[in-house]
C-alpha cells in the first residue's frame, strides 16, 4: 500500500519535471532573441561581428546607449510617439465610448444591423482604401505630420476600442441605466456619470492597446510622416538600422530601448493586458 | 466577431411589448426618440465611416479605370486590370503573399495552440511562463524584425553559428531565394503570443466535467484534443484565423525592414502584394494601377472571408446554439 503511494508521487514529480523541461525549452527558444538583443548592445563593434561569435560582451559597454541616444536624437522619436499616442488616446477615448454607448446600452432601429457594418470594416485591408484617404490629406495639406493618423480616431476610426467597449457596457445590468432614467436623468447624462464611471478598467484596456498601437504602428507614420524630426520610434528604429548598418551594438541599443518601456509596461499592467485580449476572444463566441 | 447576437433576445422583447395594447402615438415617438439618441451617440463613428471608409472604398473603384498621377484622373475603362494580369511582378507578388499565407496560418495556429496547451497543464509557475511567451507579441515589430535579421546573419548571425557547431547545413536565410520565406514566417511564429492568449482563455472556460466524463468514457489525450478541446475552441480558432487572414494579406513591415538594401529581395523571392502597390503608388506614381491592385485585394480578401464564414458552419460548434 505504503509503496503504491510512493510510486503514484514518484510518477507525479517525473511528469512535473517532464513538464517544466519543455516549457523550460520553449522559453530559451523564445526569450532567447530577446537576450541575444540586449548582449549585443552591450558589446563593441569588434567583438560583435566576431566570428565564431562572442557569447559574453567583455567589457561590458553601457556607452553604446548614451552615444547611439546622442547620435540619433533619440529622445525625440520617444517624444514624437509620446505626442502621437497622447493625441490619439483622446481621440479614442471620447469617440470609441460614445459609439459604444449608443450600439449596446441604447435599443433601436438599426442598431445591430449598423454595428455588423463596423465591424465587418475591420476584415477589410488597409490597403483597399488607402489611396484616396492620401490623395484626400494631401489635397487639404495634412501630408507630412500626425494629423492623418490622429483625426480619424476623434471620428471612431479605432473600431477595436468601440468594440472592446461595448462588450464590456453590455455587461452592465440594464437596470443601472433604467434606475437613471426614473431620477430623471437623460441618455448623456446616464452616458457620462453612470456608464463611464464604472468603465473605468475597460478603459484603461482600450488607452493601453491604443498606446502600444502607436509605439509600434510602422505603416501609418511611413505613408504621413516624411521629416526625420517628427519621425516616431518605429520609423526611427528603421533609420537607425538603415544609418549605422555597420554598428549593430548601436542598432541593437536602439532596439532595447524601443522595447524595454513596452516590457516595463506590460509587466506593470498584465492583468488589464490579459482581461483586453479575452474580451476580445469574447468577440468570437456567437 | 458575432456579438451582436447577444442583443438578440432583448429585440425579441421589443418586439413582443410593441403587440401590447398601448398609446401607439407616445410609443412611436418614444422609440424616434430613442433612435435619434442612438444615432446621435453612434454619429462619431457614422461620420468616420462615410469619409474614410465608404468615399475611399468607391473612389478607390473609381481610380482603378483611370490613369491618375494624384492631380488628374483619365478613364481609361479596364486597361490597368489588363495590363495588371500581364505583369509579372503582379503575380508573383500575388503568388508570395500566398504563399506565406498558406503556410503561416496552419503553422501559427498550431504554435498557438500547442503553447496554449502547454500553458494549460497544472504546473507551478504558469503565470511566470505565460508571461515570458507572450513578450515576445508585444515587441514593437520593427525592432523584431532588427533581432531576426541580426540574429540570422548568414555570415556573422549566431544561430548558423550555432547550426554549423551542430553539423548541420548554414543556410542564407533573408538573403537566399531559397529560405527567404521559410525566415519570415518564423519570425511571424515567434510572435504569436496574441492568439495563444486566446487559446488559453478559451481552454481555461472549458469546464472541468467535459474532461471528466470523457475519461470515464476511457478518452486519452488524443480523442480528448480531437473531440472535445478542438470542437469548444472553433469560434476561437475561427476568430484567430480571421484575424491572421487580414495580417497575411497586409503583410508589409517585415520585408520593408528586413529586406530594406533590396525590396523584395532576393531576386523577387519576397515581393508581397501590399509591397508591390505600395511602391506603384508612393514611389511611381502610378495611383490608377496601384487602385486597381487595391481593389483586387479587396475582391479576393472578400471571396476568401465569405468562403471561411461558409465553411464555418460545418466545422465552428457554438455551444449556446444547441
Amino acid at each position: 500500500m505504503r509503496l503504491a503511494v510512493n510510486g503514484r508521487t514518484l510518477h507525479k514529480v517525473v511528469a512535473g519535471l517532464g513538464k517544466h523541461a519543455v516549457l523550460l525549452v520553449v522559453t530559451v527558444v523564445l526569450g532567447f532573441p530577446l537576450l541575444w538583443m540586449v548582449l549585443t548592445s552591450l558589446k563593441s563593434n569588434y567583438q560583435s561581428l566576431h566570428i565564431p561569435p562572442v557569447w559574453w560582451p567583455h567589457p561590458i559597454l553601457w556607452r553604446n546607449y548614451p552615444q547611439m541616444i546622442h547620435a540619433v536624437a533619440f529622445y525625440r522619436f520617444v517624444l514624437n510617439t509620446l505626442m502621437y499616442a497622447g493625441l490619439t488616446i483622446v481621440g479614442v477615448c471620447i469617440s470609441s465610448s460614445l459609439v459604444a454607448y449608443g450600439f449596446s446600452r441604447i435599443r433601436w432601429r438599426g442598431r445591430d444591423f449598423l454595428f455588423q457594418v463596423m465591424v465587418s470594416t475591420m476584415l477589410i485591408p488597409f490597403f483597399a482604401t488607402l489611396i484616396p484617404l492620401f490623395v484626400m490629406y494631401r489635397h487639404f495639406h495634412m501630408v507630412g505630420w500626425y494629423l492623418p493618423l490622429v483625426v480619424p480616431t476623434f471620428l471612431g476610426s479605432s473600431v477595436f476600442s468601440s468594440f472592446l467597449l461595448r462588450q464590456f457596457f453590455m455587461t452592465i445590468p440594464q437596470s443601472v441605466s433604467d434606475a437613471a432614467r426614473m431620477d430623471g436623468a437623460n441618455e448623456l447624462t446616464i452616458f457620462s456619470r453612470v456608464i463611464l464611471r464604472m468603465a473605468k478598467p475597460a478603459l484603461a484596456t482600450v488607452i493601453l492597446f491604443q498606446f502600444i498601437y502607436c509605439w509600434n504602428d510602422y505603416l501609418g507614420p511611413l505613408i504621413y510622416i516624411n521629416t526625420q524630426t517628427w519621425y516616431p520610434i518605429s520609423l526611427g528604429l528603421y533609420f537607425i538600422l538603415g544609418t549605422y548598418t555597420t554598428n549593430w551594438p548601436w542598432v541593437m541599443a536602439a532596439a532595447t530601448a524601443a522595447t524595454l518601456p513596452i516590457i516595463v509596461l506590460f509587466f506593470f499592467t498584465q492583468r488589464t493586458f490579459i482581461a483586453g485580449i479575452a474580451i476580445q476572444g469574447t468577440g468570437a463566441k456567437g | 466577431m458575432r456579438a451582436t447576437k447577444e442583443a438578440e433576445p432583448q429585440a425579441a422583447k421589443m418586439r413582443r411589448g410593441s403587440h401590447r395594447p398601448r398609446d401607439s402615438v407616445r410609443r412611436r415617438s418614444w422609440s424616434g426618440r430613442r433612435t435619434r439618441n442612438g444615432l446621435l451617440f453612434v454619429s462619431p463613428w457614422v461620420i468616420g465611416f462615410l469619409l474614410f471608409f465608404a468615399y475611399p472604398f468607391f473612389a478607390t473603384i473609381y481610380y482603378s479605370f483611370t490613369n491618375f498621377d494624384g492631380t488628374t484622373a483619365k478613364w481609361i475603362g479596364l486597361t490597368n486590370f489588363i495590363n495588371l494580369f500581364h505583369d509579372p511582378l503582379f503575380r508573383t507578388s500575388l503568388f508570395n503573399t500566398f504563399f506565406y499565407t498558406v503556410f503561416e496560418l496552419p503553422l501559427s495556429t498550431a504554435a498557438a495552440l500547442g503553447l496554449a496547451l502547454l500553458l494549460n497543464m497544472d504546473v507551478k509557475g504558469r503565470a511566470v511562463y505565460r508571461t515570458i511567451f507572450y513578450i515576445p507579441s508585444i515587441v514593437p515589430l520593427v525592432a523584431s524584425c532588427i533581432i531576426f535579421v541580426w540574429m540570422f546573419n548568414p555570415a556573422t548571425g549566431i544561430v548558423n553559428d550555432l547550426l554549423i557547431g551542430a553539423h548541420l547545413p548554414a543556410p542564407g536565410w533573408f538573403f537566399s531565394i531559397a529560405w527567404s520565406k521559410p525566415s519570415f514566417i518564423l519570425l511571424g511564429l515567434w510572435g504569436v503570443g496574441q492568439p495563444m492568449v486566446i487559446y488559453l482563455a478559451g481552454l481555461q472556460s472549458i469546464p472541468a466535467e467535459m474532461y471528466e466524463v470523457a475519461a470515464l468514457d476511457g478518452a486519452g489525450p488524443w480523442q480528448r484534443l480531437r473531440f472535445i478541446i478542438l470542437p469548444m475552441l472553433s469560434p476561437v480558432i475561427l476568430f484567430n484565423v480571421i484575424l491572421q487572414l487580414v495580417a497575411c494579406f497586409s503583410y508589409f513591415t517585415q520585408v520593408q525592414v528586413i529586406e530594406n538594401g533590396d525590396i523584395g529581395g532576393p531576386g523577387t523571392s519576397t515581393w508581397m502584394y501590399v509591397q508591390y502597390l505600395y511602391q506603384q503608388a508612393f514611389e511611381y506614381l502610378k495611383l490608377g494601377y496601384s487602385s486597381a491592385m487595391a481593389f483586387f485585394l479587396f475582391v479576393i480578401s472578400a471571396i476568401v472571408m465569405v468562403l471561411l464564414f461558409r465553411s464555418s458552419s460545418r466545422w465552428v460548434y457554438y455551444a449556446s446554439e444547441r
